[in-house]
């Protein structure tokens, strides 16, 4: 096991460094100039562009530029000189002059909000969906089961901007159920009632769309295992029903869901956009979007390996955890 | 001193426009205006363009922080209407003294200015802010009137010498300070102009002549925490959650007496949803807040009706008025040197068709007659010569020129008919402008049989591409706001080869040359009400060569919640006058 | 003395397509000790029928009737009748089982200890020391070396014969009275065939339990049963001691089954004896009997008897029964 994990974090690695040389290329070489999206209208003075492609070492040759970058993320970087110098700390992922603020710093704002919003709906999404999913599976052409198909249809029909914006309207603007929130995020150490209480929305949003899937994929999931020789084998032993349900069927039926719960975690902490959006929460996904929108290249670059790292990261516990759960990966 | 998109102020009534109004001579709008409680403002953006006094530049944003946090030395009168176009003191004790035939301006600081640290406020802060904005390489985005109007010598690139506080190489730091000096006690500021500027003192309006704390100046990084020296200071500053402020203890009324300091909290909720946004004040869920961006047009009918009026549920809680702003398709007369054909084109277009796509007359506005409004007053009158306009187009008049341009310039004539070649407009990739240009290309082939072709330009890169004089298309659309109730910010800027904003390339137009003289001769123009009449004459002297196919005066919406009071429309700025907004 | 007596037992499953008659009217029973070889070709309905004396077709997807009695731990009980949550006491204890497959019928996720523990613990109020102990015994029993050691290894760490020795532990593991084999050597190799064979006779003799054993080889059955069904259709189409059927098959069918098993003391022969044609479709059954479109004799049978009847299942003496218009008259 030891020396999978350590084989699987070299090839992770690998993988990192590759990809940030990769999006260091992609954007090199993209036809905008990013020392002319630093200065505004002033940059009709080609002076200024100069120097702050300078003050940005933009001017440097390509590969010095990707090692400066390499560098800061260990050693820190600073920029520009006297009373307009700015230094960011390592592990340092550039300045943006667009938003005033180290990029690192930017992201670490960002990434609490996103992973709590990760974290709350993919809770929420797994007890549903896997609770809706079971009980269908298990009382297959019953009412509950279609009631969970009518879930199903409308959250995987309705877009999560959709969803986000009417519960925002009607349960918060229109009905008063949940106040609308003082601030737009509040740490989970400084106040967890109100850090719940704003997630809240954003959480039933996500996982009302996630849940539709989940629910989906865990009753086919738990029907394929039931008929699996091995179940027969369970019931032949004299097992009960709770039994075999709990310990033979659901421990083959959601190990997938493990992996599929992983990568959608991951996919979610590169940011949930739309949901973002709706409830106005300060997450990796606005920060990747509104970067995009106004060319800040050192914000798009970071986000960009973050999402991939993240992705990297989760794959890499995904298997790890599969490896736990499926003893015939192990060997392999 | 190109001004793109958003600006400020705008002249209103003649007679106040030169006068010089003490602070105390202009009637407040007061009433039951109360103190305490928080007023909340909605927002979409992410953060504040800037809130760095010496990088803001948009009306709305002078307005916001004028009213709670920057003062500069003189400021537009809190008043509704035209009295608000009125210059006052703000730090300054008087609106400014002028000498050496107005290119010598002093200002004299209040006794008891402070900034939030309780330190006094002093000339060399006044100048350091200005200096400030020489460095456009780290402070941009702001006004950069210092550098044009200051006399500090221009190196060989046209470049100032002087290139502000943070470059040490190479920076000629005595002609800034001969330029601009302080007397022995600190308290009174001295600028000295290259030409004369009889209006300085509308100038010094923009925060760009607030001071700044040298010792607390952090470049860049300024803008995420300015020093206050309004009756509010900065208590949270985050960019996509919120701005907080709160009372400035170290503030007094005494010193300060244009300014209301009515709420105990003002916060700025950022990132907000459009829609969320919109439906936060129209639900009037959060009574005491206000939106700081346009309505959606999807929910303009919710709150006016047809005719642009509020409704009655919205009648004491919506504005529907006229924003500074003139919008155009500028023409490049070097391409198109033909006026018939000009004019033929102001004809052919189907105006109330474009006027459909922004939500009709009633929330886009009128037609346009020039690019002076007529807000603003003094400057402005009825340009004649355009009696044969009709909405809908006038297929008659822009037939008639099409065949005068036959024989009075064949070659233009040629070309705009020819279905290959035909007029090249420059447009702002966006879904609006391609319904736009639709009714475009529609109403000019029936009505005037000329062929009209589009170049989209990528919407954030849009201004750059068209002010490259040799990559400007036929036509292009544009939008100005006078930078300050002066014309003199208008017809220089838009019609001389040295100005901010010159999408016509008229320089080359034989008629050019005479009024390239009297726009010259108005700019020196002692005499305001003279000067105004000398505007209007150019405007009427611009749209007789159609050096732009005027477009809209256009109009702006604001919505608030139920428990706000005070609220009126700044005109000067273009924006609701912010300070006086008070919780019922 | 009888161990279970199973009468009139049927199977109907709806389709959409029609109700299909998985097993009709199937009497039979079997000694305590005794191998019953329940021989026929796939969907003949010899797995159905066990599966139904288990109670492991799901309630809801069949209508079962007929009756099962059977001499449990507990006295006598009625396997068709009983509840199905009062059966699973008896299932796995004194009736087990063992399937076709074991590479997919033990749990790849858990060990095999578990899962021999597991089914002892489940009928035995006892430590689990005393279930590990009887697992590791039961292990050895069926010729795992190093049980101590092999009962922490998953099932993918087996072959395949291993697997089924595996399984065969298991289902011994509560000492049951009757074990139901469902084809346990179909997916082996040849050789592992018949040590798994003989291991199943020398435990049965050990255990002294009675067999149900379930194939379609009449090589596995000849050395291995007592008695034998054969089964066609859904119906027993003959049953006799083991001696008697493969002296003196009376049904074509067994005929058929017979000749294609290629046998040391006949006469060589060129090429194996088949059956013609393929089994009916078990929602359109042939009218009349229904191998009768694949029997090579019914020739011999005057009019179109063989086409328009069923025959009945009738003695033909000895204990011999055969459902065959051929011979019943004599």
């Amino acid at each position: 096991m030891f020396a999978y994990i350590s084989r699987r974090l070299a090839v992770s690695l690998l993988i990192l460094l590759t990809v940030s040389f990769a999006v260091y290329i992609i954007f090199a070489f993209l036809p905008f100039d990013p020392a002319a999206l630093t200065c505004g209208k002033n940059c009709n003075d080609p002076g200024i562009i100069e120097a702050n492609r300078h003050r940005l070492g933009y001017d440097l040759p390509f590969f010095t530029q990707y090692f400066l970058f390499l560098k800061g993320l260990f050693f820190g970087r600073s920029f520009g000189e006297g009373a307009a110098l700015i230094n960011c700390p390592a592990p340092s992922l550039g300045y943006s002059f667009q938003q005033h603020a180290c990029v690192t710093n930017l992201i670490g704002e960002a990434l609490p909000v996103t992973f709590s919003l990760a974290i709350g709906a993919i809770v929420m999404w797994l007890a549903l969906g896997i609770g809706l999913g079971i009980l269908a599976a298990r009382f297959r052409g019953r009412i509950v089961d279609q009631l969970s198909t009518i879930f199903v249809l409308i959250g995987t029909s309705l877009p999560t901007f959709l969803t986000g914006l009417l519960l925002m309207v009607f349960v918060v603007i229109r009905w008063h159920l949940i106040p609308f929130p003082s601030g737009n995020y509040t740490p989970f150490l400084e106040n967890p009632f109100e850090w719940a209480q704003i997630l809240f929305l954003p959480w039933l949003t996500l996982a009302f769309a996630y849940a539709a899937l989940y629910t989906r994929f865990v009753r086919s999931s738990v029907i394929d295992t039931s008929n699996e020789d091995y179940i027969r084998t369970a019931r032949a032993k004299g097992l009960s029903e709770g039994v075999i349900l709990g310990k033979h069927t659901l421990r083959s039926a959601l190990a997938p869901i493990a992996t599929m719960a992983g990568l959608d975690f991951a996919g979610l902490l590169g940011g949930a956009i739309l949901t973002e959006s709706v409830f106005n929460l300060p997450g990796l996904g606005r920060l990747a979007i509104s970067s995009v929108v106004k060319y800040d290249l050192p914000i798009i670059v970071a986000t960009t390996l973050l999402a991939a790292f993240i992705v990297v990261v989760m794959n890499l516990i995904v298997d790890i955890l599969y490896a736990y759960i499926d003893p015939r990966v192990r060997v392999a | 001193m190109a001004r793109v998109k958003k600006s400020t102020s705008i002249a209103i009534v003649a007679v106040l426009a030169l006068a010089v109004v003490a602070g105390g001579l202009v009637k407040m709008s007061s009433g039951g205006s109360s103190k305490g409680g928080t007023i909340t403002y909605l927002t979409h953006s992410e953060a504040w363009t800037h809130a760095d006094p010496n990088r803001n530049y948009t009306g709305q944003h002078i307005a916001w922080f004028g009213s709670y946090m920057h003062r500069t030395l003189t400021a537009y009168a809190r008043a509704e209407g035209s009295a608000g176009s009125a210059v006052v003191a703000d730090l300054a004790t008087d609106t400014g003294r002028a000498s050496n035939g107005n290119k010598t301006w002093e200002f004299t600081l209040r006794d008891g200015s402070t900034f939030e640290d309780g330190s006094a406020v002093t000339c060399e802060d006044v100048k350091y802010g200005v200096s400030r904005t020489f460095a456009t390489d780290v402070i941009t985005d702001g006004p950069t009137y210092a550098i044009g109007m200051l006399d500090i010598p221009s190196a060989k690139d046209g470049s100032s010498v002087y290139k502000g506080p943070y470059t040490t190489k190479d920076n000629d730091t005595a002609a800034y300070d001969k330029a601009v000096s302080c007397s022995a006690d600190n308290k009174t500021i001295t600028f000295n102009l290259k030409r004369p500027v009889g209006d300085f003192n509308y100038t010094t309006t923009y925060l760009s002549f607030s001071p700044v704390p040298k010792a607390l100046d952090k470049g860049d990084a300024y803008d995420m925490a300015p020093v206050s020296t309004g009756p509010y200071k900065i208590e949270k500053y985050k960019a996509k959650d919120e701005m907080v402020l709160v009372r400035n203890d170290k503030w007094s009324k005494k010193s300060d007496p244009i300014r209301n300091a009515y709420p105990d909290r003002i916060v700025v909720r950022f990132g907000l949803a459009e829609e969320v946004r919109d439906q936060l004040v129209l639900n009037d869920s959060e009574k005491n807040s206000m939106s700081l961006d346009a309505v959606l047009p999807t929910n303009l009918p919710t709150v006016f009706d047809d005719a642009g009026k509020p409704n009655s549920k919205f009648a004491t809680r919506a504005l529907n008025v006229y924003d500074p702003y003139v919008t155009y398709s500028a023409v490049n007369v070097k391409k198109v040197p033909c006026l018939d054909i000009r004019k033929a084109i102001y004809y052919a277009r189907d105006f109330a068709g474009l006027m459909q796509l922004s939500g009709g007359a009633a929330f886009g506005g009128d037609p346009a007659d020039g690019v002076i409004k007529p807000l603003m007053g003094l400057d402005y009158a009825k340009v004649t010569g355009l009696e044969e306009f009709k909405p809908a187009g006038n297929a008659e008049a822009a037939k008639k020129y099409m065949d005068a341009a036959k024989t009075a310039c064949p070659d233009v004539y040629a070309k705009a008919t020819d279905p290959k070649r035909g007029i090249y407009f420059d447009f702002a990739d966006t879904d609006t402008n391609k319904k736009a240009a639709a009714i475009w290309i529609d109403s000019m082939k029936k009505n005037a049989g000329i062929t009209m072709k589009f170049n989209y330009i990528e919407a954030g890169s849009y201004y750059a591409v068209v002010l490259d004089q040799t990559k400007q298309g036929d036509l292009s659309r544009a939008g100005w706001a006078p930078d300050w109730a002066n014309a003199s910010t208008v017809i220089p800027e838009l019609f001389t080869e040295t100005g901010g904003f010159p999408m016509s390339q008229n320089w080359g137009d034989p008629a050019y040359k005479a009024f390239k003289a009297k726009s010259d001769a108005a700019l020196a123009e002692p005499d305001r009400k003279k000067q105004g009449k000398m505007w209007a004459e150019l405007n009427q002297y611009a749209m007789d060569q159609m050096w732009v196919i005027p477009g809209v005066f256009s109009k702006t919406q604001e919505v608030w919640g139920s428990g706000l009071g005070g609220v009126f429309f700044w005109e000067p700025q273009g924006a609701p006058s912010y300070g006086d907004i008070y919780i019922k | 003395m009888t161990l279970l007596k199973v009468e009139n037992l049927s199977v109907d499953f709806p389709t959409p397509d029609g109700l299909v008659a998985a097993v009709h009217e199937a009497s039979f029973e079997i000694n305590a000790g005794e191998t019953l070889a329940i021989v026929g070709e796939s969907g003949s309905g010899k797995t159905v029928t066990n599966l139904a004396l288990m109670g492991l077709i799901p309630a809801r997807t069949a209508n079962i009737s007929g009756s099962a009695k059977f001499e449990s731990h507990n006295g006598s009980i009625d396997l068709l009748s009983m509840d199905r949550n009062e059966l699973r006491k008896y299932r796995g204890k004194d009736i087990a089982m063992i399937f076709q497959d074991p590479m997919s019928s033990l749990h790849p996720f858990y060990t095999i200890g578990d899962q021999i523990i597991e089914a002892h613990q489940v009928h035995n109020k006892v430590d689990l020391k005393v279930s590990k102990a009887r697992a590791i015994e039961l292990l050895e029993l069926v010729g795992i070396q190093g049980a101590a050691t092999r009962i922490k290894a998953f099932p993918h760490q087996f072959s395949g014969g291993m697997r089924q020795r595996v399984m065969i532990a298991m289902a011994l593991v509560n000492n049951p009275s009757l074990l139901i084999a469902d084809e346990p050597t179909t997916a082996l190799d040849v050789t592992v065939q018949a040590q798994i064979i003989k291991l199943l006779g020398d435990l049965q003799k050990e255990f002294k339990m009675a067999m149900i054993l379930i194939t379609h080889d009449m090589g596995v059955v000849a050395g291995a049963a007592d008695r034998v069904n054969v089964m066609y259709a859904g119906r027993i189409v003959e049953s006799a001691n083991v001696r008697d059927l493969y002296s003196n098959p009376l049904m074509p069918y067994t005929q058929g089954l017979l000749a294609s098993v290629p046998r040391m003391d006949r006469p060589h022969t060129n090429r194996l004896s088949a059956i013609p044609g393929q089994p009916p479709s078990m929602i359109a059954l042939p009218t009349g009997c229904s191998f009768n479109p694949r029997c090579i004799r019914k020739s011999e049978v005057s009019g179109s008897r063989c086409e328009t009847l069923m025959p009945d299942l009738t003695p033909r003496g000895n204990g011999h029964l055969a459902r065959c218009f051929i011979g019943e008259g004599a």
